[in-house]
Order: C-alpha cells, then sequence, then structure tokens
C-alpha cells in the first residue's frame, strides 16, 4: 500500500513536470474549466429565480447538492480520467500492453499513468459551494458534518470511479468504451438536483441502481439536517461494494483483451 | 525446469467480418459477424536457462502473439505456458518482476519524460535498490551510448536512439528472461551492429534467457545458436542454426527475365530450376559447386535475357522450401 503511494507520487511529480511543459494547454484546460462551471451555476441560478423554491428546497440548499456533486465528480476527474481514455488512447494503440507487463497492479499503472488537472478547477469549485452555501445557510459545523464532509467526498469520488470502470472494462470487447459510459455516467446530471424532486422511479434508481445519489443528494441532506440524509452513512460501503464488483469485472474483462494484431 | 515451457498453446482471435459499402456497415451494427482466427495453434517448445532462442517467421506467422502470451498480456485460448513455473497472465505481478520486453513497433517509455526520467521511474515500479540502479545505468549509459540522450524527451529521439533507449528501459532491472520482438526494426546497419553486441554483452554474458523475433537473419546469426521457425501459427523447425545455415546458406537464387517465355534450360551442375513462369526464370544454385557468373552465361547463351538479379534466400524462401521438405532429405 504505501508502495503504492510512493509509486502514486512519483507519477504525479513526472506529470506535473510534463504539464508545465505544455503551459498552454494547461491555462486552456483551466480557463475551460472555470466558464463550464460559471455556466452550470448560473444555469442553477436561473433555474432558481423561476422556482424560489424546489420541492421545499430553496437556492442555497440546490446550490450545495450541486456543490456536492461537483466535488464528488472531480476525484473521479483527477485521479480516474484514463477511464474514459483507455479505449481510444490505450487499447486501440496497443499502448496499454505495457500496463501489463510491469510487476504493478495494471489498473494503478492505467489511473496513476495520467492525473488530470482539469478536475482541480472543479475539486475547490465543489468544495467552495459546499461551503459557502453551509454559512450561507447557516449551518453550523460540527464534527459528525465534517466527518460526513470527508467521507461523503471520497466515497462519491469511488462511486464515480468504479461506476465509470464497470462500464470502461467493455473497452475490452469494443475498444472505445465511451458511448457505454456515457450511458451510465450522464445520470449523475440527475444528482444534481434533490432527488425528491424526482419521480420515484428516477429516485431508486439514482439511490440504489447507479447511486450518484450518495455522491450529492444524500450527504447534502445531511447537512441539512434533513431525516433522509442518515443514508449517506451507508455510502463508504456502497463504494466499497461498487469497487470491489468493478474491479473483479475488469479482471474479468482482462481475460478478453486481445491486442493489437501489430 | 525449463525456464519457458510452451505445451499445446493455442490463440483465437475474433475478426469481425466488415462487408464492403454503406448497406455493409450498416449490417455489421445490427448483425456482427466473426470469424475465428488462430494466431497460433498447438505450440510446443521448451528454452532452458540461458539460451537465446531465434523465434522466427514471415509477417502474420504468430511470433508477436506468442510473445504476447509468454509474457502475460494475451491469455492463451488453449494449452499452457509457464515461464520460471508461472503462468504469466495468472501471476502476472510475480512474473513481470522477472521479465523484461521490448516491442520494437512501439514505445514502453512515457512519450513526453525524458530518458532519465522514464528510467527513474521504471527502476522504481521494479523496486531496483538505488545502488544497484546507478551501477546499472552507469554501464548502459556506456554500451548504449545513452549519455546525450538521458535528458532528451523520447518524442524527439530517433528511431535508433528510441530503440537503445527501449533496451535500457527493458533491462535495467536485470530480468532472468528477455523478450525481444523485432528490436531492430527499420534501423541502419550500425545501429543494428551496436545493438547486437549489447544484447550479446548483456543477456548473453550474465546468463539471461532470451526469445528474439526478427525479420533479419543476420541477428539471428550472430546471437542465436538455436532457432524455431513457425508459421501459421505452427513450429515447423526447432534446432540448431547450423542446420539452417548449412542447408539454405549456401545457395543463392538468381531469376532471369526473358525476351520470349523460357523453355526450360540446360544448366551446369549444382543448379536447378525453382520457378519457370511466363518470361521469368528463377534458378537457384549452390554457390560451392557453380557461380552466378557460370549460370548467368550459361543460360544468355540458350535464351535472350533482358535482366536478371541476384539473391541470398530469405526466410520465406526457406519456409516454403521446408514445406517442401528440404529437411526432412537430410535428417532421413
Ligand atoms: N488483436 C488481434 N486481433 C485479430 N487478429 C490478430 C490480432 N493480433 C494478431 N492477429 C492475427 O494473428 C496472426 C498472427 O499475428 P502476429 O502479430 O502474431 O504475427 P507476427 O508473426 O508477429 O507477424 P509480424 O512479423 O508481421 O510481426 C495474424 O494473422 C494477425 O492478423
Ligand atoms: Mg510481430
Amino acid at each position: 500500500m504505501t508502495r503504492y503511494l510512493d509509486l502514486y507520487w512519483l507519477f504525479l511529480i513526472q506529470r506535473l513536470k510534463t504539464l508545465m511543459e505544455y503551459r498552454a494547454s494547461f491555462i486552456l484546460g483551466a480557463a475551460s474549466t472555470i466558464s463550464l462551471q460559471a455556466a452550470s451555476i448560473a444555469a442553477v441560478w436561473v433555474v432558481m429565480q423561476k422556482v424560489p423554491s424546489l420541492n421545499g428546497w430553496s437556492y442555497n440548499e440546490v446550490l450545495m447538492v450541486y456543490g456536492f456533486v461537483t466535488l464528488t465528480k472531480s476525484i473521479n476527474h483527477m485521479f480516474a480520467d484514463n477511464l474514459w481514455t483507455i479505449g481510444r488512447v490505450y487499447i486501440r494503440t496497443g499502448g496499454f500492453d505495457r500496463f501489463l507487463v510491469r510487476p504493478i497492479d495494471p489498473l494503478f499503472h492505467l489511473l496513476a499513468d495520467r492525473f488530470c488537472q482539469d478536475g482541480v478547477g472543479n475539486f475547490v469549485v465543489g468544495i467552495a459551494l459546499v461551503i459557502k452555501t453551509s454559512i450561507d445557510l447557516g449551518i453550523e459545523w460540527t464534527l459528525p458534518k465534517a466527518l460526513m464532509l470527508i467521507v461523503a467526498t471520497i466515497s462519491g469520488g469511488v462511486i464515480f470511479i468504479a461506476l465509470n470502470l464497470i462500464t470502461a472494462v467493455s473497452s475490452f470487447w469494443v475498444i472505445d468504451s465511451v458511448p457505454v459510459t456515457r450511458l451510465v455516467f450522464d445520470n449523475h446530471l440527475f444528482a444534481q438536483y434533490p432527488l425528491t424532486i424526482y419521480p420515484r422511479a428516477i429516485s431508486v434508481l439514482l439511490t440504489w441502481v447507479i447511486p450518484y445519489g450518495f455522491a450529492s443528494f444524500y450527504p447534502a441532506s445531511y447537512l441539512l439536517g434533513r431525516e433522509i440524509g442518515n443514508l449517506a452513512w451507508l455510502s463508504p460501503f456502497i463504494a466499497a461494494f461498487l469497487m470491489f464488483i468493478g474491479y473483479r469485472f475488469w479482471q474479468f474483462g482482462l481475460r478478453y483483451y486481445s491486442g493489437t494484431g501489430s | 525446469m525449463s525456464v519457458i515451457e510452451v505445451q499445446e498453446l493455442g490463440k483465437e482471435f475474433q475478426v469481425p467480418q466488415k462487408d464492403p459499402g454503406v448497406l455493409g456497415a450498416v449490417r455489421g451494427l445490427f448483425r456482427p459477424r466473426y470469424e475465428n482466427k488462430k494466431a497460433v495453434d498447438q505450440l510446443n517448445f521448451q528454452v532452458e536457462a540461458g539460451e537465446i532462442v531465434g523465434y522466427i517467421g514471415v509477417n502474420g506467422a504468430g511470433k508477436s502473439t506468442t510473445i504476447k502470451m509468454l509474457t502475460g498480456i494475451l491469455m492463451p485460448s488453449s494449452g499452457t505456458v509457464r515461464v520460471l513455473g508461472r503462468d504469466p497472465h495468472k501471476q502476472r505481478v510475480e512474473n513481470a518482476r522477472e521479465i523484461g520486453v521490448v516491442f520494437g513497433q512501439r514505445t514502453q517509455l512515457w512519450w513526453d519524460l525524458a530518458l532519465i526520467e522514464s528510467l527513474d521511474l521504471i527502476a522504481k515500479i521494479y523496486d531496483v535498490p538505488p545502488a544497484r540502479y546507478k551501477e546499472v545505468l552507469e554501464q548502459f549509459t556506456e554500451t548504449l551510448e545513452l549519455g546525450s540522450l538521458l535528458k532528451v524527451p523520447v518524442r524527439n529521439m530517433s528511431l535508433g536512439q528510441k530503440m537503445r533507449s527501449e533496451l535500457a528501459a527493458a533491462l535495467i532491472h536485470q530480468p532472468k528472461v528477455v523478450y525481444l520482438d523485432e528490436p531492430t526494426i527499420g534501423l541502419d546497419l550500425i545501429v543494428k551492429e551496436r545493438i547486437r553486441d549489447f544484447i550479446k554483452k548483456e543477456c548473453g554474458s550474465k546468463g539471461m534467457t532470451v526469445m528474439l523475433t526478427t525479420h533479419d537473419l543476420g541477428d539471428i546469426e550472430e546471437l542465436c545458436q538455436r532457432v524455431i521457425i513457425i508459421d501459421n501459427g505452427h513450429v515447423i523447425y526447432d534446432g540448431p542454426i547450423n542446420t539452417i545455415k548449412k542447408r539454405f546458406g549456401k545457395f543463392r537464387e538468381i531469376t532471369f527475365e526473358t525476351a520470349e517465355n523460357a523453355k526450360a534450360p540446360t544448366l551446369p551442375a549444382g543448379a536447378e530450376v525453382l520457378a519457370a513462369e511466363e518470361r521469368k526464370l528463377q534458378i537457384r544454385f549452390d554457390r560451392t559447386v557453380s557461380s552466378a557468373s557460370k549460370i548467368a552465361s550459361t543460360v544468355m547463351s540458350q535464351m535472350e535475357v533482358t535482366d536478371f538479379s541476384l539473391s541470398e534466400p530469405d526466410l520465406a524462401g526457406i519456409v516454403k522450401q521446408i514445406y517442401n521438405g528440404a529437411l526432412d532429405m537430410e535428417e532421413k
């Protein structure tokens, strides 16, 4: 474990060095992150101007849900962006082979190979939104609430990663897994808003099937003191379970990896 | 126990069949058709510690597929592979510690990192003790002349520079088993020579077990005692390189283009017609018995020749002749 942490650190340093070399693309990436975030927050704001309360949720409360999803998604974005590119960049080119001949876990190698700096901006925005809205709403930060912020951030991030992992495994058969990943991933858009505004089927889906709810709605509800928020303590178990499934499926998929002809 | 043991090894690929045209593409979308392609079939061989084995065959013979199964990249469809007693696919990490791999067609290094940074990282991945790493690096810097390359990112390297770097990266942890899949592809003679020397020195003298794939018979002659020739996924020859050299090394081929369709000419001793096609005549001769000039003048005296060329036997020719029983005859 510490060996893997050490290695991650070394990969990260090299990655940052490379990023410094491509300064222009770094700055462009940061600029696009900021403008995208600004646009999304503006969208929430516009919606809340029209309907000051969404099913009993105020603007700041909705913004907190949005902040959570931004935060947890950014973990996935920073640490597991290669699950998006595995097919196009690694499998189609045969570059994936090299992960398979080294004495470290190939999945770790894949993820560590590219820390994605674009996620950092989202992480900052996400955490800022959660804290700002909590101040505006006059929430008192108790120990359990602080703990929840940490637990939910990590668990929510892992939920994002695990779901992307499960769908990314399809690249061992179809090479480009992006459409499959999109199909599942895009459901997180529901989790930008309180699940209570949706028909029951959708909130069940987002809680028990594709549990993005645990990456936003439930922890936010907990901080807001809503009763349903207690479910949020399940998030680490759900995250661990999904990751377990994802990893097993990944190992299964590796048996079908056929590389390229040349 | 042999270092590499391959038993009844087979690999099938599912190749999607594409029908031509838009209609074909649409049909493929709804009802994809697959054809099973046997890339490797019922392979059997063993490699002992310290051997350098040449693994050769024409394009598409199944060499890379075999290497990928030996390294654990691909899971066999049938049969078994054991490397130092382990299953390379199931015991991937343990196996990976003991092996070094070069795929001449692609890079193992990080495209954007300076060579030294890549090597540092690889040494960490393989957990090479710092003192050992330093020593090996110094040595490689000298033998592969990497001095001026250490600070250069791989993306800025020429093919030859890249291949030297790849070798360093593959051997920096001093593996027991080394797989080299076309390490001299596309290189000029001087770089080839240097790489051969390096392999001889690093692998040969340190008792590493090496499997070397190449299309350059020169590599094989210089490095290997033993060759395995495969074709269509099957082993068609496994034995000393000397037998191959003795049997095929003394032959040359002359191809004549003739003004009219050639009749079979009368030839001097030691020469035979390999093929007589329309306006083309292919003759093989034993250069210990006859000579190119003798054959040429004999043929020219019998028909009008517009052009001719001389060639040494290549791998494809050797494979063809093995099929035609060239080796059986001698063994019996
Ligand atoms: N991933 C794959 N999917 C489908 N077919 C494949 C795949 N990899 C290899 N093949 C097929 O298997 C056969 C053997 O390929 P392989 O790459 O092992 O040949 P090779 O001996 O290394 O050839 P070369 O000398 O050209 O490198 C070829 O017919 C090839 O088309
Ligand atoms: Mg090959």
